[in-house]
């Protein structure tokens, strides 16, 4: 082990790869800062321009992509509501309160400390348990997947913003949208009304950019003014990094909510962020802070998140399985170097496997570097006058929609899901639950499909195995807890 | 009940129609699919259903009295209706124009109606501010995001009418 960690040093301490690793992280902020572009779709331009150079480079300037986009994703979160990244979406929840007091240094410092702990950590438990966690996750048959997706999105509606129902069927509606387009079973239409368009189903990127960009976009132009109220940005960039250290407790647990989800192929870095934070918010001596700037609130997504992306390479390097997009992204560009991911990779390449996971390990301490170097002119963007900077989100936000796939009509789902999630979230309704069902929709149907196949249409599966019928119960008690709660008397608090 | 609280009910009445419409239609569409292909769907339709009628039967049960009114916060109670509209409808009119005109007109056009139309008083801020976002845009995004600008309908149609040999 110690062989390959010096192994692994000397590869990565190169000029070549520093530079490669900076390259990537700078734009991997930027693509992270502005809403509905994101990590992904910069790395899926870049692929090509990979081809000429070493793997090593290679992986670690599509890595550091991925990373810095996951620390520029919160600056718009903090700064706008409106998440770069989905990933980093539970972080307006209480970011957004913090910069409409005047602290939105203190909340990017929170995030920046949080998100270094945690992607250091992440990537030791890649280094160490990558082949036993790989192993583990094997075990969990098709029926604990659909019962780890109706998990998330329980969680997720229960966290959620109004009432526990109207989150269930906004969860259940972002799962019918999923249902759109080609099954993945028979390879039937579905929904499709003979549309080609529909035919790969609604994109992701144009339904996220309306419910979050042009949401909060419609919200900006009605109220006007300067994002922080109060016009000036108090606070310090430090209190917010060091005050990281005061809760250790929610920075270590949402470390290993992330940790653990990222490991799990499907479920990946926005479910993660929303278990974190609503984890954090239960667990809390005061959850009726939340949703009104608490540091635990920033804390526990922008930890979740950064440490579930260095985990999401466990199956995808030693199995070959991607754990979400930006691994399978990653594994695209280790197969186009002429290598085959798996368990041979780290007896075949152990130079590159063991360089690529110290350089991970440089790259979250050179991105938290950037990100703090960065701040105080991302920072600036609260003070700018709405009436010009409102026309400017717009123009990126929708261009972004069109970019992901240069296609005119993924604008004009960004403007209907703008405008409906507008009109939904007004009305209490969760729009995150919308956004979950989304993307655990199609692993939901293709567990739920594969694990009736397993037990011949057995609809039992699903609680006769203990760890799935735990998952359940656990589901069933997070919905009737509130209920219960105020009945016995015992209050509780309503994030809002 | 007063006319806003009125508004404000009839809208979520309104949202609950929608999702209701939509699940049925889930189910609906699903029927002449295969088994396999319309399992998941009927399951999630049906859920959605269930949910919304519960959502209905709370709204439509609650006493006249009770039907809340928007959040104290919301500042579309404060702002009158020219506010508003550029706000619901800013989005829609530069993909509109986005769809015929291209990028560089329909940047330019949302650059500068919408702080006339939010009252931003500084005409030749908004004039500088315009030119610059629309020529740096315009010159970084085909290179950082290797994406063409789209010209938009018309002005494909122009650039077929004026250069047919390009």
């Amino acid at each position: 082990m110690l062989d390959n960690l010096l192994l692994g040093l000397a590869a990565a301490l190169h000029l070549k790869q520093f530079f490669f690793m900076t390259l990537g992280t700078v734009i991997g902020l930027w693509v992270g800062v502005l809403p509905g572009l994101g990590a992904p779709v910069a790395m899926a331009i870049l692929i090509p321009f990979t081809f000429s150079m070493d793997p090593l480079s290679a992986l670690l300037m599509l890595a550091s992509i991925s990373v810095g986009g996951a620390f520029g994703g919160s600056v718009t979160s903090i700064l706008l509501n409106i998440p770069g990244e989905a990933s980093s979406a539970a972080t307006s929840y209480d970011g957004y309160p913090m910069a409409q007091q005047g602290n939105a240094k203190v909340a990017m410092g929170l995030s920046a400390g949080a998100s270094m702990v945690a992607g250091i950590i992440g990537v030791l438990i890649l280094m160490f348990a990558s082949a036993p966690v790989a192993k583990a996750s094997l075990a969990f048959s098709p029926a604990e997947y659909f019962a780890l997706a109706i998990l998330g999105l329980t969680v997720v509606s229960v966290a959620a913003l109004g009432s526990t129902v109207k989150g269930l069927a906004m969860g259940a509606l972002g799962i019918a949208i999923s249902l759109i387009g080609v099954d993945s079973i028979l390879g039937t239409e579905r929904y499709t009304f003979g549309s080609v368009y529909l035919l790969d189903g609604v994109s992701f990127v144009p339904v996220m950019v309306g419910l979050f960009a042009i949401t909060e976009l419609i919200d900006m132009v009605i109220a006007g003014g300067t994002i922080a109220k109060a016009g000036k940005l108090d606070g310090s960039l430090w209190e917010g990094f060091w005050g990281t250290f005061k809760y250790p407790f929610v920075l270590i647990q949402s470390t290993a909510v992330g940790a653990f989800l990222g490991m799990i192929p499907g479920i990946g870095a926005t479910a993660a962020n929303f278990l974190a934070y609503g984890i954090a918010m239960r667990s809390s001596k005061h959850p009726e802070l939340f949703g009104k700037g608490a540091p635990e609130g920033v804390i526990a997504p922008e930890a979740s998140n950064n440490s579930c992306i260095p985990t999401s390479l466990i199956p995808a390097l030693t199995l070959g399985i991607p754990g979400g997009v930006t691994s399978a992204i990653l594994l695209v560009a280790v197969t186009l170097q002429g290598l085959r991911p798996g368990p041979m990779l780290f007896t075949s390449n152990p130079e590159l496997v063991w360089g690529f996971f110290m350089g991970l390990l440089i790259g979250a301490v050179m991105a938290t570097l950037l990100y703090l170097v960065m701040i105080p002119w991302f920072a600036l963007i609260t003070v700018v006058r709405i009436e010009l900077m409102a026309p400017m989100l717009l123009i990126i936000t929708l261009f972004g929609a069109y970019a992901n796939d240069r296609n005119m009509m993924d604008v004009f789902v960004a403007i209907f899901f703008g405008l409906f999630g507008y009109f939904a979230r007004r009305h209490g309704y969760p729009l995150i639950s919308l956004i979950i069902g989304l993307i655990l929709g199609k692993l939901a149907e293709g567990s739920f499909a594969q694990a009736l196949m397993i037990s011949d249409h057995d609809y039992s599966v699903f609680v006769l195995r203990p760890l799935s019928a735990a998952i359940f119960a656990l589901c069933v008690i997070l919905i009737v807890w509130p209920g219960v709660k105020k009945r016995l008397g015992m209050g509780g608090a309503e994030v809002t | 009940m007063n006319a806003r609280a009125r508004s404000f009910w009839r809208e979520e009445i309104a949202l609950v129609a929608l999702l209701l419409a939509f699940f049925a239609g889930i189910v609906c569409f699903a029927l002449p699919l295969p088994f396999d292909a319309r399992l998941f769907p009927l399951v999630i339709g049906g859920a959605g259903i269930l949910l919304t009628l519960a959502i209905a039967a709370v709204e439509l049960r609650r006493p006249l009295a009770d039907v809340p009114l928007p959040p104290a916060d919301d500042p579309a109670a404060t702002v009158g209706w020219p506010r508003f509209l550029t706000a619901l409808l800013c989005a829609p009119a530069f993909g509109l124009l986005f769809w015929l005109f291209g990028f560089v007109v329909a940047s330019l056009a949302a650059m500068l109606a919408m702080p006339v139309l939010m009252d931003y008083p500084h005409r030749r801020q908004i004039v500088v501010v315009a030119v610059v976002t629309v020529v740096v845009l315009t010159v970084l995004c085909p290179y950082l995001l290797d994406v063409s600008l789209p010209r938009g309908v018309v002005g494909d149609w122009l650039v077929d009418k004026l250069f047919p040999d390009t």
